[in-house]
């Protein structure tokens, strides 16, 4: 049996599983982290409370961190980055370059890439919705922030909204951007953010302007429906055009097509529902083990339905979102998938 | 002409008017039963016999509901509620709405408040009401007349014509009558004239219709005293 490592880059979600399920098995994980902490972009980006089960992200992912952390089986590296990866499975050739401490060469049987994906950037490609222009239009991720720190107010006075709305599928579904994909989890994210903000701004309308509700399996009953139906949240089919300001307020521009007519509201908060991009670690250890990337990007798995992991290199894997848009519980046994596999290999290379 | 749903022919009554209606609508012990969520799947839609020939959307109904839309609420119970023929088709709803239940909601609110577009929708019913509540039974054989109903087709008149003799042709002896669609108990009778009264029916019918109101008032408080019953209706 082969004594060296399995890597892991990427301490979010699917790279946490993945190492704690190699220990588990009896193997041994090396698990890089270029941040000082675990947790990944829940934690980085001071998610509130995970979509669906509302349960408080930086609680459910200190449980994650405190399995690899005080597991003897996984090498945390944290503030650690790959800057190079030569080798083949069973014997990967990788330096480490840790902060304050300098580089440093490992060797390792296989790699998985669990390098996640970065929110996508209203300003990237377009102002229509004013992201940068308008303080009181905001993204999923900093009504997280807002939400996390018990406090949901107007960016522009500080005020509680009356109004506020949600713009599905920014950056998502979209030719012109470039990213023809649907995020997967914005529309849940929306609907738990909708009831989080009806709970702490109680006397607040809340809309959600949307092209398709994609509310897969329990997502349906556990957030979409209530939020409806307890929380009165008001899903508006229609996208909006435009954002633009009228006197202190914002007025959102679209089609109300359930009602088959054009459609301009008054708003004191937009939140655009962005979706999800390749991190930039993604794409760059993609390239440094030499695993194609698909066209938006995103680690390119080879093995179709029945293999989520398996990446164009032998022994490297990839799992959550550095694949593809992924929601936490799919990060999450993906990560699982990965070890499980990057084992198999392993030890079929071993013993033959 | 299709329905306006801008608003616009309402824009005089006071938000506040339209906004007590819609709460009352959702006042009512029923509504946890009818409005659930929407997820304008159409379904509604595509089982309404109504919205073949009217411009006329349970689906909308629900939603304006659903999103509080105050003064698209107030277009529908005004211009579109009266277009349900409550059938109820629209019960196989995903969601487990009821539009149909909600629009009966809607119709007792829009009655209660007399509002004009009820007095006239209703205009038509004064004598089926009149049939209904003073004889307790429905549309009854001495309304089939050639004239009322040309669609009936033409055998109607010589039914008509011999309509007594007809009837006595029927086996049943409590069909033996022509002024109610069958003999109804005199104690069945007072008890729903006292159900009528004690549940407001009355209060509503004298919100639509006074005319016909002062003739049922007559008709009841008569029988009500003959039964020994001290009641008044004002």
């Amino acid at each position: 049996m082969s004594d060296r490592p399995i890597l892991i880059i990427g301490g979010g979600p699917a790279g946490l599983e993945a190492a704690r399920g190699i220990a588990d098995i009896g193997f041994k994980a090396v698990l890089v982290e270029k941040e000082g902490i675990l947790g990944g972009t829940p934690v980085h980006s001071s998610y509130a409370a995970l979509t669906p089960d509302f349960r408080p992200a930086k609680e459910a992912m200190a449980e994650m961190a405190a399995a690899v952390t005080n597991n003897p089986g996984v090498d945390v590296r944290l503030n650690s980055t790959v800057t190079a990866a030569t080798g083949s499975l069973g014997n990967f050739e990788v330096t480490l370059n840790t902060a304050d401490q300098g580089e440093e060469k490992i060797s390792v049987g296989a790699a998985i890439l669990a390098t996640g994906f970065q929110h996508f950037d209203p300003g990237r490609e377009t102002q229509q919705y004013g992201y940068y222009e308008f303080d009181d239009v905001i993204t999923l991720v900093d009504l997280e922030k807002m939400l996390s720190a018990g406090n949901v107010v107007r960016p522009s006075n500080g005020e509680p909204p009356k109004r506020l709305c949600f713009i599905q599928c920014v950056g998502s579904r979209d030719r012109q951007i470039g990213n023809e994909y649907c995020s997967k989890v914005c529309c849940g994210v929306a609907a738990k953010e909708s009831i989080e903000v009806r709970k702490l701004v109680p006397e607040c309308k809340v809309f959600i302007f949307y092209i398709d509700m994609r509310m897969y399996g329990y997502w349906e009953n556990e957030i979409y429906w209530p939020s409806q139906e307890k929380y009165n949240v008001n899903y508006v089919k229609g996208i909006a055009t435009e954002v633009i300001k009228k006197g202190d307020r914002l007025l959102v521009r679209g089609e109300d097509t359930t009602m088959g007519r054009p459609m301009e509201v008054p708003m004191d908060i937009v939140v655009l529902s962005v979706g999800m991009e390749p991190s930039k670690g993604t794409i760059e250890m993609g390239n440094l083990f030499g695993a194609d990337l698909n066209k938006y990007k995103f680690i390119e798995t080879v093995g179709g339905a029945i293999n989520t992991v398996a990446t164009t290199v032998e022994g490297v894997f990839a799992c959550g979102a550095a694949t593809g848009p992924a929601d936490i519980e799919d990060s999450i046994s993906s990560g699982s998938a990965a070890a499980m596999k990057a084992i198999g290999a392993l030890r079929r290379a071993v013993t033959t | 002409m299709g329905l306006d749903l801008s608003g616009k022919q309402y824009r005089k009554v006071p938000y506040e008017e339209k906004e007590a209606l819609l709460e009352e609508v959702k006042e009512d012990l029923r509504f946890g039963d009818y409005m659930y969520g929407c997820y304008d799947c159409g379904i509604c839609v595509a089982a309404c016999p109504s919205a073949r020939f009217y411009d006329f959307s349970p689906r909308k109904i629900a939603q304006s509901v659903a999103r509080e839309d105050v003064d698209l609420f107030y277009v529908f119970l005004n211009d579109s509620v009266w277009d349900c023929s409550q059938c109820f088709s629209c019960d196989r709803c995903p969601r487990q709405n009821s539009p149909g239940g909600l629009i009966t909601l809607m119709r007792e609110v829009a009655v209660k408040h007399g509002l004009a577009s009820a007095q006239e929708a209703l205009e038509g019913y004064g004598r089926v009401v009149y049939k209904i509540m003073s004889t307790g039974t429905q549309v009854s054989p001495d309304m089939l007349q050639a004239n009322a109903f040309p669609d009936w087709g033409p055998h109607v008149k010589d039914i008509a014509e011999n309509l007594d003799v007809w009837r006595k042709a029927l086996p049943p002896e409590t069909l033996h009558t022509t002024e109610a669609s069958w003999k109804v108990d005199e104690k069945t009778l007072i008890e729903l004239y006292l159900i009528w009264h004690a549940t407001g029916v009355m209060d509503m019918i004298k919100e639509v219709d006074e005319g016909l109101f002062m003739i049922l008032q007559d008709v009841m408080e008569e029988r009500l005293e003959d039964a020994g019953y001290d009641v008044t209706f004002d």
